[in-house]
C-alpha cells in the first residue's frame, strides 16, 4: 500500500510552483507598469487599486517589480541551490561510504575549513579578482553553501550503513557504488531535500547581501532579494514595499517545501506508521 | 586511545594550517590596501603632497612587513602563532587576541540561549509535526516555519526592537552586551534558526516511523510515548549535525542581528575587518573559529557515540569513524 | 530523553523570564533617575577607535565631545574664533603672531605654553598625514612663553583657519596617548572609560579654563545601524543621535520628545568623470551630462528631500553661496540633447545615442549610502539616451578601478569649507589628489596661480568664484547637492547648537537638561 495521502503535497507544491511560474513568466503581459520607470510624484504610495502593493521610493510599482524580478531571483537561486545540493549529496555520500578512508578525512577537513571561513572574504575576492558577473555570484554562493548538505548527507549515510538492508547488500556482494546510489541516496534525499527547501529562502536573501560587493543583480534590475534590501531603508515608513517580495519568497519556499516532502515520500517507500 | 587522540590532533593541525594558509592567500589577493585604509580617506583638504603620502604608505608597509611575499608573511604569522600571539590589528594597532577576547564572550552569550531555544522548539514542534503529519497542526507549523525561513532577519529584528524599545519601552538600546539586553536578540536568533530544525526533526521522525520496528512495537502493545521516544532517539543523529552547524554559525557571529541590536559581538567586528582588509584580524578570527569548529565537531562525535546505541554496541569501531 | 527536553525547556524559560524581569527593573531605574545628575547619552555611527589624535578621525571624535581643543575654532557662521589661543594677528604677508592664554593647563597640570603647543603641532605634523596639508606651509617659533610666531611659505595664508581643523588639536606631546590614564588634553570633559568602537564615558574637567559645562557626565556610544539609532532616540535611550538616515525622517514627524536638527553641510556630492575615457574627452558630453540632471528630483529620490541642489563645487560652502546655482541654472534636458547632437552622438531606434557605431556608455560606481542616488542618476541619464549602468559596492572596488584606470564615473563628497586655494587645487590642479579624473585645464591652472599670488581678500574671493565657474563649465565633475547631516536631539536637552560641521561640534558648555522635559 503506497500511502495515498502524501502525493497530495507533491501535487499541491507543483501546482503552486506552476502558478508562480505563470505569474513570473507572464509578468510583461500581466502588469500594466514598467518595472523600471521612476515617477517621483508617486513615491512610497500605500497599496491601492492601481498599485495593489504600493510603490517604492522611486515611485515604481512594487507588484510589477515583484513579478518581473521573479525571473532573475528564481533562476539564480534555483541554479545555486541545485548545484549546492548536487555537490553536497555527492560529497556526503562518498565521505559517508568511505568513512574510514583518506577521502573522508580530506573532505571533512575541507568542510571544517569552509565552515569557519568568512563568506564575505571569499565573495569579495571573487568579485574583485574575477569580476562581478552572474557566474561568479553562483561560484561564491555554491562554494560555501554545499557544506551543510554534505554534512547532513554524511551523517544520514553513517547511520543508514548500520541498517539491515545495507548490511545484506554488502554481504550479497553488491558493488559499493550500487549500494551508494540504490540504498543510501534514497535515505539521504529526504532530510536533505527538506533542508534544501528551507534554505531556498535564506539563499535568496543572502544572494542579495552580495550586491553589497557588487556581485549579483545591479540596479535597476528588479530582484526579490535586492528589493528587500532596498526596502529596508523605509521599513518604518512604508513597510508595504517588503510585502510583495516577502510574500513571493514565502510562496516559493512553500511550494518547494511541499515538493521536497512529496519527493521524500517518493524516495522512501516504507509505509509510515500512523499514531 | 592515545593513538586516536594523536590522530585527532594531527588532523586538527592540518585543518588549521590549510584554513589559515588559504585565507592568507585569498585576503592578500583581494584588492584594497589596508595601509591606505588605515591612513584614512582624505575628504577634508586633499593631501596634495602625494610624495609624502606614498612615502608614508611604503614606510608603514615595510614596518608591517606587507612588502614581503605572501609566503614570507605567512611563515612570520605562523612563527608568531607558535608564541601564542595573533599579532596586532593594522587598523587599531591593538592586539588581535585582546580585541577578539573582548567580543567573543558577547557572541557566546547570545549563541547559547539561542541554540537552546532552537533545540527546544525544533524537537518539540518537529515531533508534534511528525505525529500529526498531514493534519492541521502539521500544516500550521509548516506555514509558520516557511514564513520564518523566508522573512529577512532585519524585518523581525527591527520590528521586535521597535515593539519592545519604543512601544512598550522595556528594552534599553545601548552598545553594551549585558544580561538584561540579551533576551531579545537571543530569542530572535533562536526563532530564526528553529524552522530548519523543526523540519529536519519531522523528516527524520517520519522516516523512523517508516521503520518496521515502530510498527512491530506498536502492534505488540507498547505505548505511543515509548515508541516515539525510541524513534526520537534514532532520529537524533542527523539532528545533532544540524544543531552543530547552527552553533558554529551562531558563534561565528550574526552580523545583521548584532548590528540591529548594537550587540558588540564578533560577527560585525569580523565583517568590518574584512572591509578594512585588516589581515591580522581576519587571520586571528579565522584561526579561532576553525579551532572552535574543530572542538565542536569533536564534541559532536562524542555525542554521536553516546546517543546511537547501534554505534556503541558494535564496539568494533572507535569514535574516529564518526567524525 | 524527556528529562533532557524538560531541563532544556526550563533553562530556556528561565533565561527568557530573567531577561524580561531584568529589563523591567532597568526601565524603572531610569525613570527614577531624574535629578540634575543626568547623564547625556550621545550615539553615533562610529566613535573613536583610539585615543591618540594623530590617528585618522580620532581627533574629530574627541573634539566633538569636548575632550580635545585646537587653537582656533570655526563657529556655526563659518567664522574662525580663538579657542585655546587668545588672539592672532597678521604681522606681514608671511608672518602671524599667535597669543596664547596664560595660566591654562592640560589635565595633567602641564602648562599649555608656546613650547607645549609647538611640540603638539610638530607631533601632528610628523605623525598625521591628514594634518600635513594644514601644517606643511607653516613653521613655528617661540617668541615668549605665551607667544608663537608662525612663518608661512605662501603669502596671505589664513593661519587661524588652518589651526582650527581637528587635525591640529593641541595635546601633550610628551604624554602617551594610548590609555585613559596617560592621555592628556585640555578639554572640558575627561575620558574616564573607553572601549574602542563601543563606548566612551566622559566626566567634567573641574579645572577647565573656560566656561564650565553644566552636565557632569557624558556617554558616547557607537550604534552602527542607522535605524537602531533612530529607535534609541525615539525610546529615550539617547539624547543626541548623530547621522540619522534621511529615510527615517518620517518617524520623527509630530514627535513630542525628539526634534530634528538638519544643518546644511559644507560638502558637495560630486560625480567625478574619468576624462581619459574617449567619450568624456568632449566637453559637450560632460556638460550634457550635467544639464540632463533634474537635481530637485535627485534630492527627493536620493536624499528624501533633505538637501538643496548645488550646481557648482564651491556652492555648498556658506561663503560662496552665491555660486550655488551658477552655470547650470536649471534642469534642461533639451539643452543636454542638443549638446550631444552637436558632439555627434545621435539617438537610434533603441533609444541610445551612438557615434561611429559605438554607444554612449557610462558606468557609475557608487558606495555607502549613495545607492538610491546612483539609481536615480542612471534613470535620468537614460532619458537623454546615455546607456548608463550603476555598480554599487564596497569603496575598495572604486579604489581598485581608479588605480587600473578602468572606470567611468564615481561619487564622492569632499568638504568644501576651508581655504579656497588648497580646496580648489586639491580638486582641480593636475597634481591634486582629489582630482581623480585627470582634469588638466590651462585656464584653470592659470587662475589657480593667480589665486596663489593674490593678496587682497576680495580679489581672492572673486578668483575662487572664477575658478569655480570655469570648472563648472568644463565639467570634469558634476555637482549635485550637499550631503544631508541630520541629528535627532531630545527636547529635554537645551542648548544644542546647529553647525555645518556637526560631526565635530556636538557638545558645548551650555547644554542643559530642562526640568519640564525629562524622559
Amino acid at each position: 500500500m503506497h500511502n495515498s495521502k502524501y502525493p497530495i503535497s507533491l501535487v499541491c507544491g507543483i501546482l503552486l510552483l506552476f502558478w508562480i511560474a505563470i505569474l513570473i513568466m507572464g509578468a510583461p503581459f500581466l502588469t500594466p507598469f514598467d518595472p523600471l520607470e521612476q515617477n517621483s510624484s508617486l513615491r512610497l504610495e500605500k497599496p491601492s487599486l492601481t498599485h495593489p502593493l504600493g510603490t517604492d521610493r522611486y515611485g515604481r510599482d512594487v507588484l510589477s517589480r515583484t513579478l518581473h524580478g521573479g525571473r532573475t531571483t528564481l533562476i539564480s537561486s534555483v541554479l545555486a541551490l541545485s548545484s549546492t545540493l548536487f555537490i553536497g549529496l555527492i560529497v556526503g555520500l562518498v565521505a559517508g561510504m568511505y568513512h574510514r578512508s583518506i577521502i573522508d578525512t580530506i573532505l571533512m577537513r575541507v568542510i571544517d575549513v569552509l565552515l569557519a571561513f568568512p563568506f564575505m572574504v571569499l565573495a569579495m575576492v571573487i568579485a574583485t579578482l574575477f569580476g562581478t558577473s552572474f557566474i561568479h555570484l553562483l561560484i561564491a554562493v555554491v562554494s560555501v553553501w554545499w557544506i551543510s548538505f554534505a554534512r547532513l548527507t554524511r551523517s544520514v549515510v553513517l547511520q543508514a550503513k548500520n541498517d539491515t538492508s545495507i548490511a545484506a547488500a554488502t554481504v550479497l556482494g553488491a558493488k559499493r557504488y550500487v549500494i551508494m546510489f540504490q540504498e543510501l541516496l534514497p535515505k539521504a534525499v529526504g532530510p536533505v531535500l527538506v533542508l534544501a527547501t528551507f534554505e531556498l529562502g535564506s539563499l535568496i536573501l543572502s544572494i542579495s547581501a552580495l550586491s553589497f560587493l557588487g556581485l549579483g543583480s545591479q540596479p535597476p534590475t528588479p530582484e526579490w532579494g535586492s528589493m528587500l534590501a532596498d526596502g529596508r531603508d523605509h521599513f518604518f515608513q512604508a513597510p508595504h514595499i517588503l510585502l510583495g517580495p516577502t510574500l513571493f519568497i514565502m510562496l516559493t519556499v512553500l511550494a518547494f517545501n511541499l515538493i521536497g516532502e512529496g519527493l521524500r515520500d517518493w524516495f522512501d517507500p516504507n509505509e509510515i506508521t500512523k499514531f | 586511545m592515545y593513538k586516536i587522540i594523536l590522530q585527532k590532533l594531527l588532523q586538527a593541525f592540518i585543518t588549521l594550517f590549510c584554513a589559515t594558509l588559504v585565507l592568507f592567500i585569498l585576503t592578500h589577493l583581494a584588492p584594497g590596501d589596508p595601509v591606505k585604509l588605515r591612513l584614512g580617506l582624505p575628504t577634508e583638504v586633499a593631501m596634495s603632497n602625494t610624495k609624502v603620502y606614498e612615502d608614508r604608505v611604503n614606510e608603514l608597509r615595510s614596518q608591517l612587513g606587507l612588502d614581503q611575499t605572501i609566503f614570507v608573511q605567512y611563515v612570520r604569522w605562523v612563527k608568531q602563532l607558535l608564541r601564542f600571539e595573533l599579532g596586532n590589528s593594522i587598523h587599531t594597532g591593538r592586539s588581535v587576541s585582546s580585541e577578539i577576547a573582548a567580543r567573543l564572550p558577547a557572541t557566546i552569550l547570545l549563541s547559547i540561549p539561542a541554540l537552546l531555544i532552537q533545540i527546544v522548539l525544533g524537537l518539540l514542534f518537529g515531533t508534534i509535526s511528525a505525529l500529526k503529519a498531514g493534519k492541521t497542526y502539521d500544516s500550521v507549523i509548516r506555514i509558520i516555519c516557511v514564513s520564518l525561513a523566508s522573512t529577512p532577519a532585519f524585518v523581525l529584528g527591527l520590528f521586535l526592537l521597535w515593539l519592545f524599545a519604543v512601544t512598550f519601552n522595556v528594552y534599553e538600546i545601548s552598545s553594551e552586551a549585558s544580561l538584561k539586553r540579551m533576551w531579545l536578540p537571543s530569542i530572535l536568533l533562536g526563532l530564526l534558526a528553529a524552522p530548519q530544525l523543526i523540519r529536519i526533526v519531522r523528516a527524520n521522525m517520519l522516516s523512523e516511523f517508516g521503520q518496521i520496528y515502530v510498527l512491530a512495537a506498536l502492534s505488540r502493545g507498547f505505548g505511543t510515548k515509548r515508541v516515539v521516544k525510541h524513534a526520537l532517539r534514532n532520529a537524533l543523529l542527523p539532528v545533532i549535525t544540524v544543531v552543530a552547524i547552527s552553533f558554529t554559525t551562531l558563534i561565528s557571529g550574526a552580523v545583521v542581528i548584532e548590528s540591529i541590536f548594537s550587540w558588540p559581538g564578533i560577527g560585525k567586528y569580523a565583517l568590518d575587518s574584512v572591509i578594512l582588509h585588516d589581515y591580522p584580524v581576519i587571520q586571528g578570527y579565522a584561526f579561532i573559529m576553525v579551532t572552535l569548529v574543530i572542538f565542536i565537531n569533536l564534541f559532536v562525535d562524542l555525542v554521536y557515540f553516546l546517543i546511537d546505541p547501534r554505534i556503541r554496541r558494535k564496539g568494533e569501531t572507535g569514535i574516529e569513524d564518526y567524525a | 530523553m524527556k528529562k533532557f527536553l524538560f531541563t532544556v525547556l526550563v533553562i530556556g524559560i528561565v533565561v527568557i523570564v530573567l531577561g524580561c524581569s531584568n529589563s523591567d527593573a532597568m526601565s524603572t531605574e531610569t525613570e527614577n533617575d531624574n535629578d540634575e545628575n543626568q547623564e547625556l547619552v550621545i550615539v553615533g555611527q562610529e566613535i573613536a577607535t583610539s585615543l591618540d589624535p594623530v590617528e585618522p578621525l580620532t581627533a574629530s571624535y574627541l573634539r566633538s565631545v569636548g575632550v580635545a581643543e585646537a587653537l582656533f575654532i570655526v563657529n556655526s557662521e563659518g567664522e574662525v574664533e580663538p579657542s585655546l589661543a587668545k588672539s592672532a594677528t597678521e604681522i606681514d604677508a608671511t608672518t602671524w603672531e599667535i597669543k596664547l592664554r596664560p595660566n591654562i593647563a592640560f589635565w595633567s597640570g602641564k602648562a599649555i605654553d608656546a613650547n607645549a603647543v609647538i611640540a603638539s603641532l610638530e607631533r601632528s605634523r610628523s605623525l598625521d598625514l591628514q594634518a600635513l596639508p594644514f601644517l606643511d606651509d607653516l613653521t613655528f617659533h617661540e617668541v615668549d612663553e605665551y607667544t608663537i610666531q608662525v612663518k608661512t611659505t605662501r603669502e596671505h595664508l589664513n593661519v587661524p583657519l588652518n589651526l582650527s581643523y581637528y587635525q591640529t588639536v593641541i595635546h601633550n606631546a610628551e604624554a602617551k596617548q594610548d590609555s585613559i590614564e596617560t592621555m592628556d588634553f585640555s578639554g572640558m570633559y575627561k575620558v574616564v572609560e573607553f572601549d574602542s568602537k563601543q563606548k566612551m564615558v566622559l566626566e567634567l574637567n573641574e579645572n577647565y579654563w573656560g566656561e564650565k559645562p553644566k552636565i557632569n557626565r557624558i556617554i558616547h556610544e557607537e550604534i552602527s545601524d542607522g535605524q537602531t539609532r533612530v529607535l534609541s532616540a525615539l525610546n529615550g535611550s539617547s539624547h543626541v543621535a548623530l547621522n540619522i538616515p534621511v529615510t527615517s525622517m518620517d518617524q520623527f514627524k509630530d514627535n513630542k520628545e525628539v526634534e530634528i536638527v538638519a544643518a546644511p553641510a559644507a560638502n558637495t556630492q560630486t560625480i567625478y568623470l574619468n576624462l581619459n575615457q574617449p567619450q568624456f574627452q568632449d566637453v559637450r558630453v560632460r556638460q550634457a551630462l550635467s544639464w540632463a540632471l533634474d537635481r530637485e528630483e535627485l534630492v527627493l529620490l536620493g536624499a528624501e528631500g533633505q538637501s538643496t541642489p548645488v550646481t557648482t563645487w564651491l556652492g555648498s560652502n556658506p561663503a560662496f553661496a552665491e555660486a550655488k546655482n551658477a552655470v547650470y541654472t536649471k534642469f534642461d534636458a533639451e539643452k543636454a540633447s542638443q549638446l550631444l547632437e552637436e558632439a555627434g552622438w545621435v539617438e537610434e531606434a533603441d533609444g541610445i545615442r551612438y557615434k561611429d557605431g559605438n554607444p554612449l556608455t557610462l558606468r557609475l560606481m557608487t558606495w555607502g549610502g549613495d545607492k538610491a542616488l546612483g539609481e536615480t542618476l542612471q534613470h535620468q541619464w537614460t532619458r537623454i539616451g546615455v546607456k548608463a549602468e550603476v555598480q554599487h559596492g564596497d569603496y575598495s572596488l572604486i579604489q581598485t578601478a581608479r588605480e587600473s584606470g578602468e572606470w567611468d564615473a564615481s561619487i564622492e563628497a569632499w568638504s568644501t569649507f576651508g581655504e579656497p586655494l588648497s580646496l580648489l587645487s586639491g580638486q582641480f590642479s593636475p597634481e591634486g589628489s582629489g582630482n581623480y579624473g585627470g582634469y588638466n585645464d590651462e585656464v584653470t591652472n592659470e587662475l589657480l596661480e593667480q589665486l596663489a599670488e593674490a593678496s587682497d581678500e576680495e580679489n581672492r574671493h572673486q578668483l575662487a568664484l572664477k575658478i569655480n565657474e570655469r570648472v563648472a563649465e568644463q565639467a570634469p565633475v558634476i555637482c549635485l547637492f550637499p550631503r544631508p547631516q541630520i541629528t535627532a536631539v531630545s527636547k529635554s536637552l537645551n542648548g544644542f547648537e546647529e553647525h555645518f560641521r556637526q560631526f565635530e561640534n556636538v557638545v558645548n558648555a551650555n547644554l542643559l537638561f530642562s526640568s519640564s522635559h525629562s524622559n
